[in-house]
């Protein structure tokens, strides 16, 4: 029971500093986009935001599960809630880094509101949506990598295939429960993957 | 604008070269200086002078700066400004 809880509070710790690294991402993306105006930039943000929050939410939604008497209507909606704000954030990712040669397109707000919705309506299958987003965005980080071969996007083309493999780590962890430590350690790798190429890009010339 | 100014250093551009670097009409290369001089990013080395001549200024330098930084950050993400 110590080892387990151990695990729950490093896991929990990894999962404070990817929140504030994706904190970071979301401030620089906001400050990008009041300099520039580029739409896509605020969508990233929104994003990232998204993602943090859900992230600070399972930290606080586990440490009072942790706190109290176990219940399993509170661990079921910190569960839920933080799947469904990462795929929340995914899809957010999948429409603010499409590439860019492609006509631009009005965003269909109707239609993605019902995407978002229909988050809710998955619940077991929450790692398997947040994978299938998670690879679109990973091939568009490629693409982008490969047209730009800039070390900048190398790093986000890393932090998001990391952030894939903890995704398909976690979904494996009923069969090899070992698995949900490692996850977390490749979602924190990711992030910190993002935080060097903040620190690159915001380097002076 | 900025950029091709910044590239004259401290000899300043003048503006055929910045309409020239920047691929601008006449009408908008003027406007876009009036505006820049206002926001007090670039200034006008003589201004009695004929033959004009802009610098960045030091508020200028730190904005180009910056942008470079965003630029750097969106390119990223596969983002174009």
């Amino acid at each position: 029971m110590q080892a387990e809880l151990g695990i729950i509070r490093l896991d929990l710790l990894f999962e404070i500093i990817s929140g504030i690294i994706a904190l970071m991402v979301t401030y620089y993306a906001t400050k990008a986009y009041r300099l520039t105006g580029q739409k896509r930039l605020s969508d990233l943000s929104t994003g990232f935001l998204v993602l943090s929050a859900g992230m600070f939410g399972r930290v606080i939604g586990t440490w009072y599960f942790l706190a109290r008497e176990p219940s399993d209507v509170v661990f079921g909606i910190v569960t839920v809630a933080y799947g469904v704000s990462r795929i929340m954030a995914y899809i957010i990712f999948v429409i603010s880094t499409r590439p860019i040669h492609r006509e631009p397109q009005e965003y269909d707000n109707a239609g993605i509101s019902m995407l978002l919705m229909a988050t809710f309506l998955v619940d077991p299958a929450l790692e398997v949506i947040a994978i299938f987003f998670l690879v679109i965005v990973v091939l568009q980080a490629i693409l982008n990598y490969m047209t730009t071969r800039s070390k900048f996007a190398w790093y986000v083309l890393v932090g998001f295939v990391l952030l894939l493999v903890s995704h398909i780590m976690m979904a494996q962890v009923g069969v090899a429960p070992g698995l949900y430590l490692l996850s977390q350690g490749a979602q924190l790798l990711g992030f910190l993957s993002l935080l060097v190429m903040l620190y690159q890009a915001g380097r002076d010339i | 604008m900025m950029r091709a100014i910044q590239s004259e250093g401290e000899e300043g551009a003048g503006p055929t070269k910045i309409l020239y670097s920047a691929n601008l009409s006449h009408d908008r290369l003027t406007q876009y200086l009036d505006e820049l001089v206002e926001k007090e990013l670039i200034k006008e080395m003589d201004p009695e002078s004929n033959n004009r001549s802009y610098l960045l200024t030091e508020k200028g330098r730190e904005f180009l700066r910056e942008f470079v930084r965003m630029e750097r950050f969106s390119e990223a993400f596969g983002i174009e400004i």
